[in-house]
């Protein structure tokens, strides 16, 4: 007879306590257009048959927004339970070929898009401000992390530039990693690549000691999320197994973050900026609002730009609509059909007649920019992130 | 002397090679007998006497989409008539038909022909050596010659109207036909193609503006031996089947050529082309960044571009 290869799930992620209540589904994002359900995929880790979990394709349809584990009122991790399902499928090899490659590719290159290290600063060829490089024995408080699809993503890159203008601007001590830079791994943990994950954290503490950094701000809230959250697991994980990881006490904020802390410090006012008569719309990237209750600041940064009419989204804060860029999506379009969640979103920034929907995410970045030009919004809207919006109005 | 055209049809449809054979027979300057033969084809036969002298009709339940009852009532028809050439489309159909009439009444054939001419002789032109060289032949004496036409070589564009005489005649089959027998129509999956294996890949973008653009760019991709693939808004409009996404969420792509018809080169796409041999783009806006990755470009309307290149493309081929 054939055996059966069964996970234990519940010691990982108690999946007994799961009352199959099916709240996660009612919440999750993706439900909405395709056949995932999660609170099935719950099921299937309480039985942790591992062949059973093959033939679920759409288990690599997940965002990991996070919005499930938000809302269990058991106090369940819905959207961790997911990863641990990839992780059967990508140590089964049972994986999409796109998300293959990416993570090759993350193995290879230190970046998910195939592209390599050596293009990594290209980004910063067309900057017309001196930036300092903490790998080329530059000292500066902090690092300025840019991360992988705003490194090497033409459109996105814009967003880096930007970035550096503004800091630079506001007299922010800070320097890149350049080519140096190596991937957060965040989209790695999500795809199921634990493996590759740990060797992330454990090579990225090392740099990081060794460039002497310790406060980063990060461009993604995915790099700030995995810097904050699962750096600190992993590394603990990885002392029980021996392996000695640089007593580091990083000190990381999302950019929205750290704006906001120089506004209160008066350090970043009104009477710096340009008017900016436009109908502006915030979107919450998952990754801040969701996973990380950081909703305050971006709008702070907003709100204080002379002339601006910021608007706001129904679906707003924890409620607000994933754009499905996330938890390995950019390399997979998963089962769902109809209209992309990305289409469905820049119409209803449409009906609050906003000229801009801003953003803090370079996911989130792609996904509305696409969805705004599907949408057949080319002439009427533009999609920015706040980096942009800043750079255009400082004076 | 007659010339017979072979006419396909499928699901009461006439197949484009049905012109295009009609267009090689016209060049010879002779009669032009169309011989349609099937069950209810009559109202074809409307159509078809546009550009023949004479169609021959043979309505026949018993024929129904059998290869094999088409080819005798052709071998009928051939002995009556007794036809100097035989035109048929180098088709899956042509080639079980064609060779079969040549061996049932012991006539020449030449198959996969790119050019048919009259130089005393019946002279055939056909392109071997994956089309690195053209040879001519000329075919032995006979009363009757049969010959394959490779589809898209013969335009239908250049017919002219001769809006001859539709001829009804018996069906010369006797009986029903046992040995072989019409299952049904099994459409192929469209998206059973592989981007990744063609050498050349015509690729559209949003630029194309409209579904009904399509087949512009299918024909060009069929003329230039290449296949269709595009960008992922195509994809979601539903023009095209998922398989034919170039990108970092499709499919990744290293042909000989690939032609990029409105796409702007957004970063998930060019990911997903960049190591082709050569990018030619074309784009309305000169600053598109496909301009960035492409080793030739042409700034100007895709619409007006696609038709010029394919005729091009087609004069070029002669
Ligand atoms: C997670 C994610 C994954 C993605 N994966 C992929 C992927 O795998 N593959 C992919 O292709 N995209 C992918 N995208 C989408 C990508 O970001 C772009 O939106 C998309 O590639 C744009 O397609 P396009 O160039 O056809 O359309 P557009 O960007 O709208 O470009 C149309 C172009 O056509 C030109 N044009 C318009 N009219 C004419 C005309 N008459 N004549 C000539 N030119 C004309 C315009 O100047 C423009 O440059 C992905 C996006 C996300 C968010
Ligand atoms: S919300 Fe929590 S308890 Fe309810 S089905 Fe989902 S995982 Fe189970
Ligand atoms: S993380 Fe988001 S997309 Fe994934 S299962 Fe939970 S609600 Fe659905």
């Amino acid at each position: 007879m054939m055996e059966v290869e069964e996970t234990n799930f519940d010691e990982l992620y108690e999946v007994y306590a799961c009352m199959q209540c099916g709240k996660c589904t009612g919440s999750c994002a993706v439900s909405l257009r395709s056949d995932f359900n999660i609170r099935e995929l719950m099921r299937i880790a309480i039985l942790g048959n591992n062949e059973d979990v093959k033939e679920h394709e759409e288990i690599w349809d997940c965002t990991s927004c996070g919005i499930c584990t938000v809302r269990c009122p058991r106090d369940l991790k819905p959207s961790e339970v997911i990863v641990g399902l990839r992780s059967i499928l990508v140590e089964e090899g049972e994986v999409p070929s796109t998300i293959r490659d990416a993570l090759e590719s993350i193995g290879n290159n230190n970046n998910p898009w195939g592209r390599p290290k050596s293009k990594r600063a290209d980004w910063m060829k067309d900057l017309d401000v001196e930036v300092k490089n903490l790998s080329e024995g530059d000292e500066a408080e902090y690092l300025l992390y840019i991360g992988c699809t705003a490194s090497y993503d033409t459109r996105i890159q814009k967003v880096s530039r930007a970035a550096v203008h503004v800091l630079t601007k506001l007299g922010v001590d800070f320097g890149v990693l350049g080519e140096e830079e190596p991937c957060c791994g965040s989209e790695a943990r999500m795809m199921g690549e634990s493996g590759l994950f740990e060797m992330l954290v454990e090579d990225n503490m090392n740099l990081f000691k060794d460039f002497g950094i310790s406060k980063i701000i990060t461009l993604s809230p995915h790099a700030y999320n995995t810097f904050t959250t699962d750096y600190k697991d992993y590394k603990k994980r990885l002392e029980e197994e021996g392996i000695e990881i640089p007593n580091l006490e990083l000190d990381v904020k999302h950019y929205t973050q750290f704006l906001a802390e120089l506004i209160e410090e008066g350090r970043l006012t009104s009477d710096m900026m340009n008017e900016f008569n436009k109908t502006v719309v915030y979107h919450d990237p998952c990754y801040l609002g969701k996973r990380n209750n950081i909703f305050k600041p971006p709008r702070k940064v907003l709100s204080i730009i002379p002339g601006i009419n910021l608007v706001e989204f129904e679906r707003r804060e924890d409620r607000s609509l994933c754009c499905e860029g996330a938890g390995g999506r950019m390399w997979s379009e998963g089962t769902g059909t109809g209209e992309r969640n990305a289409v469905i979103r820049v119409r209803d920034a449409n009906t609050l007649n906003a000229e801009i929907i801003t953003v803090a995410c370079p996911f989130c970045l792609s996904t509305l920019e696409d969805g705004r030009s599907t949408a057949g919004y080319e002439e009427s809207m533009e999609v920015k992130d706040i980096f942009e919006i800043l750079d255009e109005v400082l004076k | 002397m007659a010339v017979f055209v072979f006419i396909e049809h499928r699901e009461g449809k006439l197949m484009d090679i049905s012109f295009e054979a009609l267009s090689a027979a016209q060049k010879l300057n002779d009669e032009v007998i169309a011989v349609l033969s099937g069950e209810n084809v009559g109202d074809l036969a409307e159509k078809v006497v546009k550009y023949a002298d004479k169609v021959i009709v043979v309505d026949d339940p018993k024929i129904d989409t059998n290869n094999e009852a088409y080819t005798r009532v052709l071998d009928e028809l051939i002995k009556k008539e007794m036809p100097k050439v035989v035109i048929m489309g180098h088709t899956s159909m042509g080639m079980d038909i064609a060779p079969a009439v040549a061996i049932d009444l012991g006539l020449p054939i030449a198959t996969d022909v790119v050019k048919i001419s009259k130089d005393g002789n019946i002279k055939v032109t056909r392109s071997i050596h994956n089309g690195k060289v053209l040879a001519d032949y000329y075919l032995k004496d006979a009363e009757t010659y049969i010959i394959t036409i490779r589809t898209g070589e013969f335009s239908a564009e250049e017919l002219s109207e001769k809006n001859g005489k539709i001829e009804r005649v018996d069906s010369p089959l006797k009986e029903e036909i046992t040995n072989k027998k019409f299952v049904g129509f099994v459409q192929p999956e469209v998206g059973g193609v592989d981007i990744t294996q063609a050498d050349i890949l015509v690729s559209v973008g949003r630029g194309i503006k409209d579904k009904e653009n399509i087949p512009l760019v299918e024909e060009l991709a069929k003329i230039m031996g290449g296949v269709l693939s595009c960008s992922r808004p195509i994809v979601d409009y539903g023009w095209l089947p998922k398989e034919r996404q170039v990108g970092t969420s499709g499919k990744t792509v290293k042909p000989k050529l690939y032609l990029a018809l409105g796409i702007s080169g957004a970063f998930q796409h060019v990911a997903g082309m960049k190591g082709a041999n050569m990018i030619v783009a074309v784009n309305k806006d000169p600053k598109a960044p496909i301009f960035s990755v492409a080793q030739y470009g042409i700034v100007d309307d895709v619409l007006k571009v696609i038709p010029a290149l394919t005729q091009k493309i087609k004069e070029i081929k002669g």
